[in-house]
């Protein structure tokens, strides 16, 4: 229980945080100490850096003790932070969109976690508890959800069914099947039979980003992927994974703006897709591919497919049937314009298109956002133009490309007429039952001081 | 609610609503600014040194052209601008090149901006941003008059806080 009174982030957090610092602190001095030191190096690194954990320990003492945080009296979560400028952030629980427990390698350790709570917002929307033990974490996390969900505060972890575990041999064959992998894994091949038939030995500098650069991006997603697993709870879904430091994310139900169906080339021939997802808030600048973005990093598509009719109820993926874009569209688009469609549905929008990646977006008609129409100088030479569904920031984008001109605008307005209709009927508090009254103040998600 | 047209870009009703044409005015200021000193430089290259007047009078009158077009340019990208108030959302277009029209339904609206730069407020011109959730919705009016603008808001926001749909 968080309660009314204030509580604090445990006291090992200044430790920590400093404790992470010395991860790049550690080669900056190695690289750093200048030649004449070079015999004392050690003695310089231990004063160095015995003083730099000094000082940030005691600073981030200082920030501990000025944060503290707790449920106000209209039951929404406040936290109060910062040592020479305070801050009061005020997290209106209705509009929480996903919340997130991080335990990175140290925190691991000491048995840590960071708890990341998202709001809907521009920059800067989620707010960061931590460290906490990662009982309390998940006890936090269970009462923000309850609260959130409009329940007791009280009524304690929601029970979860484990729906999907990817196998972690799917996973790494997966990743290598990619297309962007096998392709520089092929250049690098070429790279190397070139050498080797020449034995010219400078081509081989090539190697560093033709085969450094998929093994970085391989790894990364293999070290964030690893165990991944999806359950299901009345709190929403849960999802994450991790080999070295595990998150895991709680979306709750209806935070769904938009997910996507994406078959790489190579992964078509086993039937295997990976979902992605928009929700609302959950996006950080120059974070692909995060946890939170991707619902399953790779499955087999009939299991995807069920997953999916159980986000978005009543609607059946495989049951869409796809207008193809017309017969111009081919001179615009010609390699992938045997791929472009549009369906529709009573709950959702769909888009297919891509080659190499074929991309299967779904919007529900109540996320609609806007819709915009556009047409390129060749388009309007051909009579196309595109229509696009605008939702949420995230790695999905829903784009009709290359409909008919005239169609394209009388697509956009019945999107809009139903996602008027059905937005009547969507309540923000997901287990209340009854919509919110409308309080016409929109975006004050974080309430800060001014 | 569907209007059957043949142009993906026709307005709703009669037509659209133009933005002011003093946009184009502050515009080819800022052009006028940046690009006039250079042509300044040609002409005045050109008068000083007597080897290379040719050359430097060619390219102060092909600058010159560059100018003009860049003039005629701004008229028409103004002119391209068209905004229309419906009973639930409004519509904004722009663009001769990539043709551009966003529908914004009025309850998706999370806020409005009202801005202007030096040469817009001497002006009086101000642009006019409506922005929702959505990062890619880009819904900007530019040239609109203050006093226009500030009761544009107002109306959008009367409208925004009846139609509200959370996200």
């Amino acid at each position: 229980m968080i309660g009314t009174e204030r509580s604090r982030t445990h006291p090992i957090t200044p430790v920590l945080s400093a404790g992470r610092s010395l991860a790049w602190l550690v080669p900056l001095l190695l690289v750093a100490t200048p030649e004449e030191l070079d015999a004392y190096r050690p003695l310089v690194m231990l004063v160095v850096g015995g003083l730099w954990l000094a000082v940030s320990i005691a600073w981030g003492y200082l920030a501990w003790s000025h944060t503290d945080f707790g449920i106000d009296g209209a039951g929404d979560l406040r936290v109060d932070s910062g040592v020479l400028s305070r801050q009061e952030r005020r997290v209106v629980l209705s509009r929480l969109q996903g919340v997130e427990v991080a335990t990175p390698l140290l925190g691991r350790v000491f048995g840590m976690a960071e708890l990341r709570i998202e709001v809907a917002g521009g920059r800067d929307s989620h707010v960061s508890l931590k460290y906490l033990t990662q009982e309390r974490a998940q006890e936090v996390r269970a009462e923000l959800l309850a609260l959130a969900a409009g329940v007791g505060r009280d009524a304690g972890e929601a029970p979860e069914v484990v729906l999907v575990t990817v196998p972690t041999g799917d996973l790494v064959l997966s990743l290598l099947m990619r297309s962007e992998t096998v392709l520089l894994l092929a250049v690098s091949i070429a790279v190397v039979a070139t050498t080797v038939a020449t034995e010219e030995l400078s081509a081989l500098g090539l190697l560093l980003i033709t085969g450094g650069l998929p093994l970085i991006s391989v790894f990364g997603e293999f070290s964030r992927f690893f165990g991944f697993s999806l359950a299901e709870s009345p709190d929403g879904l849960r999802m994450g994974g991790g080999l070295v430091g595990v998150t895991r994310q709680t979306v709750p139900p209806g935070r769904v703006q938009a997910v996507e169906l994406a078959e790489p080339l190579l992964w078509r021939r086993r039937g295997w897709v990976r979902v992605n997802l928009n929700v609302a808030g959950g996006q950080q600048e120059g974070e692909q591919g995060r946890v939170g973005q991707v619902l399953l990093p790779v499955a087999p598509r009939a299991q995807a497919v069920a997953i999916l009719s159980r986000i978005l109820p009543g609607v059946d993926v495989e049951g869409l049937v796809f207008d193809p874009a017309p017969a111009a569209a081919r001179r615009r688009a010609w390699l992938q314009w045997r791929q472009l469609g549009v369906a529709v549905d009573s709950g959702v929008l769909a888009t297919r298109r891509g080659w190499i990646t074929r991309r299967t977006a779904l919007v529900p008609h109540a996320r609609t956002q806007s819709v915009t129409v556009v047409q390129g100088p060749w388009q309007r030479r051909l009579g196309l133009a595109t229509m696009q569904v605008d939702t949420t920031p995230g790695p999905v984008a829903v784009a009709a490309l290359h409909r008919g001109s005239a169609q394209a605008r009388r697509m956009a307005e019945e999107q809009l007429a139903r996602a008027a209709q059905a937005r009547l009927g969507v309540p923000e508090r997901w287990l209340s039952g009854a919509a919110e009254p409308p309080t016409g103040r929109e975006p004050s998600s974080d309430g800060r001081l001014p | 609610m569907a209007t059957t047209t043949d142009d993906a870009f026709a307005p709703p009703e009669h037509a659209w609503q133009p933005v002011s044409p003093r946009l184009a005015t502050a515009r080819r200021m800022v052009t006028g600014l940046v690009m006039g000193p250079v042509l300044a430089a040609l002409v005045v290259g050109a008068v000083v040194v007597p080897a290379g007047r040719t050359w430097l009078a060619l390219a102060a009158l092909g600058w010159l052209v560059l100018m003009a077009w860049a003039w005629w340019l701004i008229g028409r990208r103004v002119r391209s601008f068209g905004f229309a108030e419906r009973d639930d959302d409004l519509l904004v277009t722009s663009g001769i090149m990539f043709r551009r029209l966003v529908i914004v339904p009025y309850g998706r609206m999370q806020l409005v901006d009202i801005r202007a730069g030096p040469i817009d407020r001497w002006l009086g011109v101000v642009t006019v941003q409506l922005h929702t959730a959505a990062a890619t919705t880009d819904a900007t009016i530019p040239g609109l008059r203050p006093d226009e603008a500030a009761d544009l808001r107002d109306r959008l926001a009367a409208r925004g806080e009846t139609r509200s749909a959370g996200l």
